[in-house]
């Protein structure tokens, strides 16, 4: 019964999952022996702090929204089995021009927070498409095409920040904050009967209606991954891109489409940096978070219903680690140390074995009569 | 042209030397339970040319893989210069004087062609490359034994003739004694064939050993001393060159094939549905692969292909099928152009594909088995609606093709790669019978699945035929493309040899020496049966 | 702004010599980004070993008092870092990149942590007492005009880039190992069937895309700057990996490609102080970059589509000719 359950690839999965986080939060509380004069203090302000209050359970949520959306973004490319690593320009694209929007777009908050985030989308699947054109059409790496358009954008956000949007005079970089048009309102409605959670919220944990639009976008990811003819496109070229050039399906357009739609969502994220989080555009708005999508998606195992969980769970590493930091001598960063362990675990497939395996099996086991040097299966049976 | 009257080498020595190779009883079972070799004798005198010959599948390459150090035998043994050896690695076999020039080059594209016959055995002065020298040695042993090259031409410039020329060069610079070529003229144009026979010739004369793998008969009457024909993981015999004839050898090839009965209604012969006109094509690397084929197919026969493998039929299928662009020509469908389409436009025009390959092309092993059954069609009435694709008739339609089609599995929404290969074939025959196709091409149909399997294959095919789907079979297996087909080309080399309007009543041995390119009907007589 | 002045801030000694300051912490890495890239992987981890030797070396050379000390530990340690990459990717298969980004994380973090642990501080190692290596006066040259000012006086990493870049050049082109190298990054098939083992050879690239990548990281903390700033590199192991595309795949193009990037930034200092956005400057790089891609796949195709077409008419020409078989 166990065994039985154990061959599901989905409980393998999550065991496999399970175990890179245990052994990544064991190596991590050795180092707080080695480091730290109160080690189970430390380490139980890491792993309990962000429900210890209501302020910092909201800075978890609100991490949580920004990384549920870099890992959808992720997952969506990775799913067609593409590599993209641009989600920091994205994000900055998107932060940029919903942040201007927000600014200085003379438009009621009903207008202008839609605009906003509308606007932010385009941008992240315009610059997203940018590498999906090169990659599908002249084979451009998509690694490198990636990171450099990163550094693009964040030249062009800083130089935008810098030249245009910081207030004369100011001396630092940032923009002022946006006016209250322009800043995401809080997720419980200011009506009576809620007057007293809208006070509470509002003032100690301002999670935004980014928690239902992220929600939202993960049903909606979840709907066009597995229910739409493009969905159905999307993972049939990652599942095998030969065989969906033979059943017809136009790959090169698909490919574009992974990179674009990938940069919507990325963009929506930048957009929630700086309307939801930091309400003001601040530089290196990105810092910190450029890279962790990948992680979300490679902990969903690019499934966007697990997305949001993986989200939660590595939100609350990040949110812990802040809390660590300010209430005992171990600093922050050594949650970076297990998010680098839970990568390598996570993706050296020795480690577990993985469904690849299977199929990897699956293809030998017919590829010695497949091969057109070698002799047919009938002949042993 | 014979094989210039010279006595088969060794034939002397063979009472006082030892063969230079030598196998005994090989058998090799791969881990999958197929039987590749089947208790091999086979030996090679030091100083002959040795043909090796047998169709696609016959066992051929596995054991000279085990020649060379690449596979072990699963029992029996093998001996170079009379003692026993056992390698580990091809690397063991290059130290033994074994060299292997393979059918796929292995070349460093940007790497000079000198570069890439010191590659691994460097010239060097203190530890730095001796460039100069590896170009005098490379001119050297290029003159030595007539094989011509440019040795500071960049490998990726050069024609097919002389990467190839590179490649025996590579093996020679490594001390080989005995050289295997695999199917070593698959890829040459006429002359080059002519050059390399005469490098051949000239490798022999200075005392090297040369066994070389081919179909081509008429090879093997102009350049070798010995030949042994394998058949079905057996070497079937090894003979003088002189005393085979072409003939004999195809009879020795091809054997008596089973035929199994297929219960066939007579073919009643609708209208033109395809029409390959003066098709050509000419690969990346400059090869000939297709030249001027035309032919029709008519709504209710099965036009079979008969071919050794490798003679333009792969790409014949993925250029009428969208996959590969044609060079030259034309094809059309109901009088709608076909070539050089995407190949959902040629779906469209409602052609449907088995491949040759299904677990390259025709299946997403990790995607489920009902969503390998919409590939085709998931985006159009009655599995779209709106903007999505409606799952519960996906569902209802896999139910329904692993019902009719005896797919064996509990669940259409497992991934297919939990199949067996049989299983994984009607998933493909399911999806591209149920397209209401009015051409079906199936490229090798049954290769490599179970008997029930196949014969479950083989009636869907005939009974498409008798409800009027035009069908144009190509497949290795000789058998089955005598048995099902209604009307069959032969061809050779990228061009049609033969047309049999009366499959039935021709002989495989017949069959067999159009396709050996023994014989070819004149024009004027195809032309008319086309 | 007037471009005069500019033009004439561009061709000074002062300038010239700042560019080529700069770009020494690029084309130290760039190389190792060649000689990884060459081999057939791309190492996304350039980052995170120039931050883990410059650190190490900060931090060694601090408690040992000496500055070769710390050059040598940070360049054992830039060589060990890229050893679990390598382990990681060839033994225990992960993808390389994915193994690329979590060195690079651990790097960030790691370095952070342990200079909080050690000084207390999270922003830089200004309070520990660390060297940097010397600068290199060269007798009678500094005395000729324009010349002296630019090269002499550089400090010693700037002519280790130059020595590297000549040695990588030799190791990949004039050396049987650079063959080898080469050779397994294209065909791994070719080289395995020669006798060249591919993993061994892949494992020996990526240690020395370490070793340069942590002179790179040694420059930044122990000659640019004189102490270890937290993310100090700054995504230049990012700018290496273009400048590599944008060389050409050449050790002297890389070179070059790594000088120019080091052109673009001092450039954008010198226009900042003028008021001129520098940060569009900046993005000259990266523009011409992507479009060295964009020309380079461009070219790739145009060539194959090329060579058929020749092959195709060449054949009808025979086939006019010959009469075919």
């Amino acid at each position: 019964m166990i065994r039985k359950l154990y061959m599901k690839p989905f409980v393998r999965e999550f065991l496999r999952i399970l175990l890179a986080i245990t052994i990544s939060l064991g190596l991590g509380f050795i180092i707080t022996l080695l480091v730290s004069d109160d080690p189970v203090g430390a380490y139980q302000a890491f792993l309990t702090g962000p429900l210890t209050r209501i302020n910092r359970t909201g800075e978890w949520i609100k991490e949580t929204i920004t990384l549920t959306l870099l890992g959808l973004s992720v997952a969506l490319v990775f799913k067609a089995n593409l590599f993209s690593l641009g989600q920091e320009g994205q994000m900055l694209l998107g932060a940029l021009v919903s942040g201007s929007i927000s600014l200085f777009v003379p438009l009621p908050a009903i207008l202008r927070i839609p605009l906003a985030l509308i606007a932010a989308m385009v941008v992240g699947y315009l610059f997203g498409a940018l590498p999906g054109y090169l990659k599908a059409h002249l084979n451009a790496n998509e690694i490198v095409s990636t990171l450099m358009l990163n550094a693009i954008a964040l030249r062009l956000y800083d130089y935008f920040l810098i030249f245009h949007i910081k207030p004369e005079g100011a001396g630092y970089n940032a923009s002022d904050f946006f006016p209250k048009e322009g800043i995401l309102p809080t997720f419980i409605p200011n009506v009576p009967f809620l007057a007293e959670a809208y006070e509470l919220f509002s003032r100690r944990a301002n999670i935004t209606i980014m928690l239902y639009i992220a929600i939202a976008v993960v049903i909606l990811t979840w709907y066009v991954m597995y229910r739409t003819p493009y969905g159905y496109e999307l993972r049939m070229l990652g599942a095998n891109s030969k065989f969906a050039s033979y059943g017809g399906i136009n790959t090169k357009k698909t490919i574009v489409l992974a990179f674009a739609v990938s940069g919507i969502v990325s963009g929506l994220a930048g957009a929630h940096l700086g309307m939801g989080i930091h309400e003001k555009l601040i530089a290196n708005i990105t810092i910190g978070i450029a890279f962790e999508g990948i992680v979300v998606a490679l902990l969903a195992r690019n499934n966007p219903i697990a997305v949001p969980f993986a989200a939660l769970a590595y939100g609350y590493l990040r949110a812990g680690a802040d809390i660590m930091e300010r209430t005992s001598d171990v600093s922050r960063e050594m949650v970076l140390v297990i998010q680098a362990i839970i990568i390598l675990l996570v993706t050296a497939e020795r480690v577990l074995p993985i469904i690849q395996q299977r199929v990897n099996a699956a293809r030998a086991n017919n590829n010695l009569s497949m091969n057109s040097e070698k002799p047919a299966l009938e002949e042993g049976g | 042209m014979p094989a210039g009257g010279k006595p088969p080498a060794g034939y002397l020595m063979e009472v006082c030397v030892p063969p230079i190779i030598e196998l005994k009883d090989i058998y090799k079972i791969y881990p999958n339970g197929v039987m590749a070799n089947k208790g091999v004798d086979f030996s090679v005198n030091a100083g002959e040319i040795h043909a090796l010959v047998g169709e696609n599948g016959a066992g051929k390459s596995t054991l000279m893989k085990i020649i060379y150090g690449m596979e072990k035998p699963t029992e029996g043994k093998v001996f170079v210069e009379g003692v026993e050896r056992h390698f580990n690695s091809s690397r063991d076999a290059i130290d033994a004087g074994i060299g292997m020039v393979h059918q796929n080059f292995m070349l460093v594209p940007s790497f000079t062609v000198a570069e890439n016959i010191v590659l691994g055995q460097e010239p060097t002065k203190n530890g730095l490359l001796k460039k100069r020298q590896a170009i005098d040695e490379t001119l050297q042993i290029s003159q030595q034994y007539g094989l011509r090259v440019d040795p500071e031409a960049i490998v990726d410039t050069i024609n097919v003739g002389m990467r190839q020329r590179v490649e025996i060069l590579k093996a020679l610079y490594r001390g080989a004694n005995i050289l295997i070529l695999d199917e070593p003229t698959a890829v040459l144009t006429p002359q080059e064939t002519q050059e390399l026979f005469s490098a051949i010739r000239k490798l022999v004369d200075q005392g090297k050993t040369v066994v070389f793998i081919t179909h081509k008969l008429r090879e093997v009457k102009e350049v070798s001393d010995r030949v042994t024909v394998m058949r079905k993981g057996k070497a079937i015999g090894t003979l003088p060159t002189e005393e085979a004839t072409r003939e004999s050898l195809a009879r020795m090839m091809v054997g008596r094939e089973v035929l199994m009965r297929v219960d066939k209604p007579p073919s009643e012969r609708g209208r033109k549905v395809m029409e390959v006109q003066n098709l050509s094509y000419v690969d990346e690397t400059g090869r000939r692969v297709l030249n001027n084929v035309s032919f029709n197919i008519y709504a209710g026969e099965i036009l079979g292909i008969a071919g050794v493998e490798g003679n333009g039929q792969t790409e014949l299928v993925e250029i009428l099928t969208g996959l590969r662009p044609a060079t030259s020509g034309d094809a059309l469908v109901n009088g709608n152009p076909v070539l050089n389409k995407t190949p959902r436009e040629v779906r469209m025009a409602k052609v449907s594909h088995i491949p040759e390959d299904r677990l390259t092309n025709g299946l997403a092993l990790e995607a489920s088995i009902n969503e390998n059954l919409i590939v085709d069609r998931y985006f159009r009435s009655p599995f779209r609606k709106g903007t999505s694709i409606d799952y519960k008739t996906v569902r209802d339609f896999g139910a329904q093709s692993i019902k009719e089609y005896g797919i064996l599995t509990p669940d259409g929404d497992l991934p297919v790669a939990s199949l067996s290969g049989g299983n994984m074939q009607k998933v493909i025959v399911a999806r591209e019978f149920t397209s209401d196709p009015e051409l079906l091409i199936a490229a090798q149909p049954t290769r490599g699945i179970d008997v029930g399997a196949t014969e479950f294959v083989r009636e869907q095919l005939v009974q498409k035929r008798t409800e009027g789907t035009a069908v144009l079979l190509v497949s290795a297996d000789l058998g089955e493309v005598m048995s099902l087909s209604d009307r069959i080309i032969a061809v050779y080399e990228g061009e049609i040899t033969g047309v049999f309007p009366d499959a039935e009543s021709l002989g495989e041995e017949e069959l067999g020496l159009y396709m050996l390119g023994i014989k070819k009907q004149p024009a004027e007589e195809m032309e008319v049966l086309l | 702004m007037s471009f005069d002045v500019v033009l004439r801030s561009i061709f000074s000694a002062a300038f010239l010599a700042s560019v080529l300051r700069i770009s020494t912490p690029l084309i130290l890495p760039a190389l190792g980004g060649l000689i990884t890239d060459l081999s057939g992987a791309i190492n996304i981890a350039l980052e995170g070993i120039m931050l883990v030797s410059a650190f190490t070396g900060v931090i060694v050379s601090a408690y040992s008092g000496s500055v070769g000390l710390g050059v040598i530990a940070g360049v054992i340690s830039g060589i060990l870092i890229s050893y679990v990459l390598g382990w990681f990717h060839l033994h225990m298969k992960t993808d390389i990149i994915l193994a690329g980004i979590a060195i690079n994380i651990l790097a960030t973090g790691g370095t952070i942590f342990l200079l909080f642990v050690l000084t207390g501080d999270k922003g830089n190692s200004q309070s520990l007492a660390s060297g940097t290596v010397p600068n290199i006066h060269l007798p009678f040259i500094q005395d000729i005009p324009f010349i002296g000012r630019v090269i002499s006086g550089q400090h010693v990493f700037v002519w280790i880039a130059f020595l590297l870049t000549w040695l990588v050049a030799v190791y990949l082109y004039r050396t049987p190992w650079g063959s080898h190298l080469r050779a397994v990054g294209e065909n791994p098939d070719a080289a395995e069937t020669m006798g060249i083992n591919v993993n061994r050879t892949r494992m020996i690239a990526l240690l020395i895309s370490g070793f340069l990548a942590s002179f790179g990281g040694l420059t930044m903390s122990m000659a640019y700057l004189s102490f270890f700033q937290r993310e100090m590199t700054a995504g230049r192991g990012f700018i290496a990996l273009a400048a590599v595309y944008l060389g050409g795949r050449k050790p002297w193009g890389t070179l070059a490609a790594a000088i120019l990037f080091g052109f673009a930034d001092a450039l954008s200092h010198q226009l900042g102080s003028l008021r001129v956005p520098s940060q569009l400057v900046q993005t000259i790089p990266y523009v011409v970059t992507i479009l060295a891609l964009v020309i380079y796949n461009l070219r790739e195709q145009a060539i194959k589509r090329d060579r058929q077409r020749k092959f195709y008419e060449q054949q009808q020409a025979e086939m006019g000719s010959g009469g075919g078989l």
